[in-house]
């Protein structure tokens, strides 16, 4: 049946209004990403520029460097010039070329640096910005132009680099030409230079150790909690999901007196040691553990199977979902801790820092280099950033279980 | 009698009282060397005993004030306990295996500790950190050996793809754990093992390991007549101790040592002094703390919207199963995975205030402004991190811009939670997209709103690492007090000042007020029916 006029017309009309809606649905979307994203590019390309780069104005993303030519085996600056075609690659051959800096009568903000010996004078004067000038007749690139000589300068002789073209410049003031090409030296530098190699491996350390610390006790104790029944453990867990809105600062002051007492304050065990023990972390396995069937460890019960086997051959293996988000929240803890470092570990002991505390180092000390501090950024995001690309499902799965906590 | 119950049962109230120890056991037929144990348990009773004692009178051990109490009152229930273990040892009732297990596993962790501690096991981390640091490749062998057994289902013999990313793994770990230095490491123990403050706690830790071994095997479960849910109760609390350990020594006991050191006048390292409530009666008249707190205020009433309004939009837009949401959703995350230290130290070279991308963005965006328009705006080029009127708001664009993807994604777990039906009922009804997101989605979203809202309230109200990366190498709390946060002041009283008693004050008066806000959201969540539901 061949449609209306009407209900053809309603169709496109909401053909129309769905793309429109896509649009600037996706629209508001790649906005977002863009600004999520840029800093992040920033960084990237921030790791690979020189020092000076970091510092240019206006500011630019991709990281350049001087461009560099190579002339009778010797390596000179490359700069870009007008030889009367447009910007070209020039290099500067003689300096201290005589030279007077004219004026442009007609439009005073206009200054060009000459050498006098292309310059002949007419002998008429003229005023510019109240003062008396004497003109002359210059040989520019472009052509002969009558201009003002305002004082005497020195200027550059510069030779086209691609053909035989001359021209002359400041050379201070010459546009440098440039290419994109990446420091990629940087990494080696920050690595062996600022240590940030001890920090990496330090912080994969820590990391390993509370996340498998973090596993071990709450897979235990979230299958008390959950399948075990004593006295008092209903109360215990309650205690246990309180805890988990304490915020850590209340703890810190006790918490560094205890590794003042220990002796672990300075040492790489004040980080680990406290923090592999999670009240979020067996709240969430208990609450995984307590959907498992009943009837699954029936059988093993009446096959005189004991509880420490039943949780590692059938739960366990049935958990690695919630094991598997249990462990990309606590990695990120371990690994982005910042605060707990920071009391912790002695500025001046640089070996048994972390990357937070090896970056905030940086990024306080090596003002005059940002580059470096980018590289380090960069090497500290890359082993997170490479576990998110293989268990997205598990962090935001654990940001899912944080909401009904 | 109490049997299994169905899961998520209420559980029926347990007391040591129900559960009566059934003799089923003779006690001269048992094979356990009975004689031995109760010499042991004797052991341990003067043992405790005397180390309550001991510390009690500080006899070659120093521990301050209030801890020596709580410790010789442990120790003595330690000892009493003990004591009574020796007669149901005896009689051969359930309570003295459960008792003495308990004991044993107790002391065989205490002198396991001590023994660490004395060979300096624990620092020992930092060798072993320093040796790591030129065998950590070794790892990617550990890392290949899981990835090669995650793909064993898809091959033909995933049996010996698996045996064989077994050995690669235990093979790396084994070559890891030597270039680590484990040999020299056991050689330098073994040194170690000579001083008598480690071969001592050793040989109890090994005696009372061994003791505690012994009854929880079957033999001194069947001769101490355990029954079934006797098990139970020692395998719930066996299971548990890992945990509850650590919850006591790292989370409770400090909680109540940090209430208490808000109460003294304390510097860290002297004597302190007993004030009652004056640091919390200081903290009212002290300038900077409330400034501190007006910065939070101010802080939260912009950074926490900013971060949560956006997010409730890009989940809704997330939501519309349209392709290429997986993508976003993935970017959108990143500042989250990224870490705090990492993403602030890249914003504080973009807000720069000459050279930065932030302030080259308005003057351009301005230009462009300017010469479509018309127009003659100057361009405003604040100072951001060193402006007093704007360093609180350059922290307010660093924590909404990282929390933003955090709390998208928490929306958007909430929105895949409401029942499509409604939105097709709604597509019936001809409703549109804005419709249906204020008359569908707000509505029902109201507990992730709430929880998301409560979340970043309690975060912002922690605010500590932004502003004080930002303002590195400067002091944290910024020019003119204007970045300084309540957290900013405790570690600087704490760990800059060493008024460690008025910093406990602090962080109790901030923990007052983040739990009173936990309280208004559980109680709105309570409104919504979601925790009776």
């Amino acid at each position: 049946m061949p449609d209306t006029p009407t209900q053809q017309q309603d169709r496109r009309r909401r053909l129309v209004r769905t793309t429109v809606n896509r649009g600037s649905a996706y629209l508001v979307l790649v906005l977002f990403a863009a600004v999520m994203l840029f800093p992040f590019v920033y960084m990237a390309t921030g790791a690979v520029k020189t020092p000076s780069d970091t510092f240019r104005y206006p500011p630019k993303v991709l990281p350049r460097v001087p461009l560099v030519a190579e002339i009778d085996g010797e390596e000179r600056e490359v700069f870009s010039l007008d030889f009367g075609s447009g910007e070209e690659p020039a290099v500067l051959v003689e300096t201290g070329v005589a030279a007077g800096l004219f004026v442009d009568p007609d439009n005073p903000e206009r200054t060009v640096p000459w050498p006098l010996d292309l310059a002949s004078e007419t002998g008429s004067t003229v005023t510019v910005g109240g003062e008396s000038l004497s003109t002359f007749d210059v040989q520019l690139v472009a052509g002969t132009e009558t201009l003002a000589l305002q004082r005497n300068t020195v200027v550059g002789r510069f030779q086209q680099l691609d053909g035989d073209g001359v021209t002359y410049a400041v050379p201070r003031t010459a546009t440098p030409a440039e290419t994109i090409d990446a420091q990629w030296s940087n990494f080696s530098e920050v690595i062996g230079l600022r240590d940030l190699d001890r920090a990496l491996t330090n912080t994969i350390l820590v990391t390993i150790l509370v996340v498998a610390g973090t596993l071990f006790t709450s897979i235990m104790g979230g299958y008390a909690f959950a399948r075990v029944r004593f006295p008092g453990r209903d109360k215990m867990f309650l205690a246990y999901l309180g805890s988990i809105m304490l915020p850590f600062i209340v703890l810190i002051i006790p918490l560094f007196q205890l590794m003042v007492g220990l002796g672990w304050v300075n040492h790489i065990g004040s980080l680990v040691w406290p923090f592999l023990f999670n009240a979020y972390g067996t709240f969430l396995m208990r609450q995984f553990f307590i959907a498992i069937p009943k009837d699954l460890e029936e059988a093993a019960f009446i096959d005189g199977a004991k509880r420490g086997r039943i949780l590692w051959t059938i739960f366990v293996p049935l958990s690695w979902p919630a094991i598997a988000t249990l462990a990309t929240f606590m990695f990120l803890y371990a690994w982005n801790s910042f605060i707990w470092p920071l009391v912790s570990i002695n500025v001046a002991n640089a070996d048994n820092f972390v990357l937070t505390l090896a970056l905030q180092q940086l990024g306080g000390t090596a003002g005059e280099s940002p580059n470096l501090l980018f590289a380090g950024i960069v090497l500290s995001v890359l082993v997170p950033f490479t576990v998110f690309a293989f268990a997205q499902r598990y962090f935001v799965e654990n940001v899912a279980t944080s909401g009904i906590k | 009698m109490i049997g299994r119950g169905p899961l998520g049962a209420p559980p029926d109230s347990f007391t040591m009282d129900t559960i009566t120890p059934t003799r089923t056991a003779d006690p001269a037929k048992t094979d356990l060397p009975l004689g031995l144990m109760l010499a042991w348990r004797v052991v341990v009773a003067i043992g405790l005993l005397a180390a309550a004692f001991g510390v009690a009178f500080a006899v070659g051990i120093e521990v301050e004030g209030t801890l020596r109490w709580v410790f010789t009152a442990a120790l003595g229930i330690g000892g009493v306990l003990a004591i009574l273990a020796i007669q149901w040892t005896r009689t051969m009732v359930h309570r003295g295996r459960a008792t003495g297990f308990f004991l044993d596993y107790l002391v065989a962790i205490g002198a396991a500790f001590a023994m660490a501690q004395g060979a300096d096991l624990f620092n020992g981390l930092d060798t072993a950190a320093a040796r790591f640091n030129d065998s950590a490749l070794f790892l990617i062998l550990i890392v290949v050996g899981w990835f090669v057994g995650g793909f064993a289902e898809k091959t033909k013999r995933p049996a010996l793809v698996r045996r064989i990313a077994r050995s690669t793994m235990a093979a790396g770990l084994a070559v890891l754990l030597v270039s680590m230095g484990l040999l020299p490491g056991l050689v330098e123990f073994a040194r170690r093992l000579t001083q008598a403050d480690v071969f001592i706690p050793l040989a109890i830790a090994l005696v009372a390991a061994y003791s505690a071994r012994l009854l929880w095997s079957e033999r001194a479960a069947s001769s101490f007549g355990t029954n079934q849910n006797q098990a139970e109760v020692m395998d719930g609390f066996f299971f548990v101790s890992p945990n509850l350990i650590g919850f006591l020594v790292f989370l409770a006991g400090p909680l109540l040592v940090s209430l208490f050191i808000s109460l003294t006048d304390w510097d860290g390292l002297t004597q302190a002094s007993f004030v009652g409530l004056e640091n919390y009666g200081r903290l009212f008249s002290d300038a900077a703390f409330l400034k501190s707190l007006r910065n939070i205020l101010v802080f939260g009433l912009v950074a926490v919207p900013a971060s949560v309004i956006p997010g409730l939009f890009l989940a809704a837009l997330l939501n519309s199963k349209l392709p290429g949401m997986k993508v976003f959703r993935a970017i959108y995350f990143l500042p989250s995975i990224a870490g705090v230290v990492g993403v602030t130290l890249i914003w504080k070279n973009l807000l720069n205030a000459t050279v930065g991308f932030v302030n080259y963005g308005i003057l351009r965006a301005t230009e462009i402004v300017n010469s479509l328009t018309g127009a003659e705006f100057e361009a405003a080029q604040p100072l951001w991190i060193s402006g007093s009127s704007v360093a609180l708001f350059s922290v307010m664009i660093v924590f909404a811009w990282q929390q933003l993807g955090f709390n998208t994604v928490l929306f958007l777990a909430g929105m895949q939670g409401i029942d499509p039906s409604l939105y097709e009922a709604a597509d019936i009804d001809g409703a549109s997209a804005w419709a249906r997101f204020r008359s569908i989605t707000v509505p029902l979203l109201k507990p992730t709103t709430v929880f998301v809202v409560t979340n970043a309230t309690i975060l912002a109200l922690q605010l500590f690492n932004e502003p004080f990366i930002l303002q590195a190498p400067g002091p944290p709390n910024g020019p003119s007090n204007s970045t300084l946060s309540p957290v900013i002041y405790l570690y600087q009283n704490a760990f800059q000042r060493f008024r460690q008693g008025y910093a406990s004050a602090v962080a109790w008066a901030l923990f007052a007020l983040i739990f009173a806000i936990t309280l208004v959201y559980f109680s709105r969540q309570d409104e919504e029916g979601v925790l009776s539901a």
